[in-house]
């Protein structure tokens, strides 16, 4: 598909309207629709490949022995999909969208075509390096940011580039009003690029191994914050700039307010930074935070309604376009499912609500309800609207568009209602009690095996997505063959700015009194002339924002009583520790207990804030497909582990868990021990002697454990295999709240002066006890 | 005395009301600017800027692809 580019050729004396008499001057230009194209291509490839990953995740969780290999399991592939469908698919869709209509709206070139291609191929890099590092176990165990250090630096490196094409782009512009659309743009641009750097910060332990710099639930908010802004910079605000320009494009009308959409932009932006602590409610955050981050996320109904409002009566007058017109079908469907997702939001992060959705699949059903039908149809939508224009062909197969749109609705449908179920079916499981007083439920796998017939609706669900998926690339190739020889290349024709084509609007006149000319805003109506200017402040708004939530819970002591029973891992157990990050097993198994009586009657104590202090990452997940392992450490003998990790059916014959017969059979890289305590130490945790002696100590804790083991029936010999070390940090979970500690020599307790006995450390916030 | 040290006794604890103060008032600005009967001509002629870039483009060129 390579297209060679040729000069535009000037325009002829005759045909030159600024070479008329009276006629002030106009530059001549064309638009970059090369890297349209490319984008377009990446969005089609990448979406098919990101949808039928989810596929196959969904069959592993329905049909556990289609976890056929070790880099072809759940805990490995769940956050390749995720990273497919957000930041290759969606990614890939904002790019080809975003390029097409800043072009228009600013009637002018991209800034630099060389720094469109670096941005085009760069990002496809970035998306290889994913898919082949997730499948073999480098990961962050950040969701949505998973990818290791070197891939962080790179998403950086591209992003900034992106951000300077854009920039440049705005400051050559040659319309004076920026358009709705781009402030959606610049706000998602600036947001992403400071959620990335400063959830990402970490120190490497190795060419393709890290720890976040920050721990515990200082980690845990950090992630979240980025983790919520992610679907709120990357999946909302982006669309939210291409519903505005494509919608009336694909409707023939302008937007029905551009008052709203002011509106919209700004309380989105106001109100969407804080809502991320809605993901830790009843978590070992504190209290204030998550009842902050509650209240923002339900007053951002207001706005997304407004703005789902606003892009529905664009319609108003042509409703019956839609009938006939395959790409306002998508976009209809799209908006709708933008007003679902967002009204469903809000009221998850109401805490008595989010107590029964949290770690179920109703939270699952939430993320694909928006996903498929927001991110996935106006994706759709759009690119039916513009494969005619971009490859100046009419499109193949109207019809097989609408094809693809009932067949994937009917898909959507299938999906969430199937896993709305189960979710709340899961949630009320888990909270049921007997007429006795006792767990009606109390063996976890009742809970998980209720569910796998809904499991298979999903997996029937998401194939008849992926049929309406293909049908669409199939159309869209058509297209392209179908396309003439040469591109007609359009030469346009606009004022520069300043220019005389283009007078600056009247100036208004200014109020007397300092206060009058305050709330007359004038100074607003010239920040939306500055593109840098505009972006800056908008930067400022989202930073204030952040720092209002960051900082006390950085700096307030209160927020993280310690404990003084609680000690770093051994380096053996930090060994384990890294190898449950390698599989996943964070994807399914929680390290936080809510303080819920039908929590901590099923798993033991509640979680304490202080019980998290050196975990670098934190590890608390947000599902629970298996059992929360908080206070895992000592609930079963090493053998017990040996075995459910060889055939976790062999133990309990309803599990959906993979198997991890590799861990017995893998030899533990002890070579690298050594310079994982040391970037722990580096973090802040007190390791002791394991600072000059990590991998002889964790030989000499490999070897009791593997004795342990053959003591008790199991094989001899596994002194030297993975699978000691994470029995190893299996049996340690929870063990430091109860009193009991490591055993490295010279690790210290924590040494801040408000150190509390395991008894006594409580939650951070007044909620938190109950 | 250390920042954490000055964050940890500064009896922050209407720090939430404060933020919800300070969004309200920025909400309440940028609703009162917005839709003062005076900026609606001004704001709501932007609205056709997506539709106003589809005019006649001449001439064209031909690019091989």
């Amino acid at each position: 598909m390579a297209e060679s580019v040729r000069p535009v050729a000037s325009i002829p004396p005759e045909r030159d309207v600024t070479q008329r008499p009276g006629v002030p001057r106009l530059d001549s230009f064309s638009y970059d629709d090369v890297v349209v194209r490319k984008f377009l291509w990446a969005t089609i490839i990448w979406g098919i490949v990101g949808f039928c990953m989810g596929l196959i995740v969904a069959i592993q969780m329905a049909w556990p022995a289609f976890n056929l290999a070790p880099w072809f399991s759940f805990g490995r592939l769940r956050p390749l999909h995720t990273n497919a469908v957000i930041f290759a698919f969606a990614g890939n869709a904002i790019f080809t969208g975003l390029y097409y209509s800043t072009q228009r709206l600013l009637k002018a070139r991209m800034f630099s075509d060389t720094l469109s291609k670096v941005h085009f191929w760069g990002w496809q890099a970035i998306i290889v390096s994913a898919a082949l590092t997730l499948p073999f176990g480098f990961t962050q165990a950040k969701e949505y940011a998973e990818l290791e250090w070197p891939i962080d630096i790179a998403i950086a490196v591209v992003w900034v580039i992106f951000a300077v094409n854009v920039i440049g782009t705005l400051v050559k512009r040659r319309e004076r009003h920026i358009y709705v659309a781009i402030w959606f743009y610049i706000a998602s641009i600036v947001t992403v690029a400071i959620l990335h750097i400063f959830n990402n910060l970490s120190i490497p332990a190795g060419p393709l191994k890290s720890y976040s710099i920050y721990a515990g639930v200082q980690d845990a908010f950090m992630q979240w914050w980025y983790g919520h802004n992610a679907v709120a910079f990357f999946l909302t605000t982006p669309f939210l700039g291409l519903m505005y320009y494509f919608m009336p494009k694909a409707a023939g009308g302008p937007v029905f307010s551009y008052r709203l959409s002011i509106v919209h932009f700004w309380t989105l932006i106001f109100m969407y930074i804080w809502a991320g602590p809605h993901h830790l409610h009843y978590t070992a955050l504190p209290e204030w935070a998550s009842t902050l981050g509650m209240l923002f996320s339900v007053m951002l109904w207001a706005p997304s309604w407004g703005g789902m409002i606003n892009g529905l009566l664009t319609l108003r007058g042509a409703w019956h376009k839609v009938v006939d017109d395959p790409v306002l079908k998508f976009m209809v469907v799209a908006i709708t499912g933008y007003g679902m997702a967002t009204f469903e939001g809000p009221m998850l992060s109401v805490k008595s609500v989010n107590a029964l959705a949290h770690y179920t699949d109703w939270i699952i059903a939430h993320v694909h309800s928006g996903a498929l039908s927001w991110n996935g149809f106006l994706t759709f939508g759009m690119i039916y609207w513009l494969a005619p224009r971009l490859f100046q062909t009419p499109l193949f197969s109207r019809k097989l568009a609408e094809a693809h749109f009932w067949i994937a609705s009917f898909g959507i449908i299938l999906y969430v209602v199937a896993i709305y179920s189960a979710g709340v079916t899961q949630g009320l499981m888990w909270r049921a009690f007997d007429e006795t007083g006792r767990l009606a439920y109390p063996d976890f796998v009742e809970t998980v095996a209720r569910l796998i017939p809904m499991y298979w609706v999903r997996v029937a669900g998401g194939s008849l997505y992926i049929v309406g998926a293909v049908l669409f690339a199939y159309n869209i190739f058509r297209t392209w063959r179908a396309r003439p020889a040469t591109y007609d290349v359009p030469v346009v024709q606009a004022p520069p700015l300043p220019g005389a084509a283009a007078p600056a609007p009247a100036p208004t006149p200014v109020p007397a009194g300092a206060f009058a000319r305050f709330v007359s805003l004038g100074w607003h109506r010239k920040w939306e002339g500055l593109p840098i200017t505009f972006t800056v402040l908008t930067t400022l708004a989202v930073v204030i924002a952040s720092l209002f939530e960051i900082i006390p819970t950085f700096l307030i002591k209160s927020n993280v009583p310690t404990i003084a029973s609680v000690k770093p891992l051994t380096p053996l157990e930090l060994a384990g520790r890294d190898l449950y990050i390698r599989e996943g097993c964070f994807n399914c198994h929680s390290q936080m207990i809510r303080p819920f009586r039908y929590e901590t009657e099923r798993y033991g104590d509640y979680s304490k804030p202080g019980e998290s202090v050196y975990e670098h990452p934190f590890l608390w997940g947000s599902r629970r497909i298996g059992p929360d392992l908080a206070r895992e450490g000592g609930k079963y003998p090493d053998l017990w582990h040996v075995r459910h990790f060889q055939d976790p059916r062999a133990i309990s014959p309803r599990s959906v868990m993979p198997a991890y017969p590799h861990l017995a059979t893998s030899d533990l890289d002890f070579g690298v021990i050594q310079s994982r305590v040391d970037a722990m130490a580096m973090l802040g945790v007190p390791y002791g002697d394991a600072i000059t002696d990590a991998a002889a100590l964790a030989r000499a804790q490999a070897s009791q454990v593997a004795a342990s083991i053959a003591q008790s029936g199991g094989d001899a010999g596994l002194e030297t295999r993975e699978i000691v070390a994470m029995i190893a940090y299996m049996q340690r979970l929870g063990r430091d709240a109860q009193g009991n500690t490591g055993n490295i020599p010279g690790a210290a307790a924590p040494t801040t002066p408000d150190v509390v006995p395991a008894a006594t450390a409580g939650p951070a916030g007044p909620g938190g006890a109950r | 005395m250390s920042l954490t040290e000055i964050m940890s006794n500064a009896g922050l604890s209407g720090y939430a009301e404060i933020a919800l103060l300070l969004f309200f008032f920025a909400f309440v600005l940028i609703v009162w600017r917005v839709f003062r009967p005076s900026r609606k001509q001004e704001l709501e002629r932007h609205k056709d800027l997506p539709l106003d870039h589809d005019g006649p483009s001449t001439p064209r060129e031909r690019r091989s692809e």
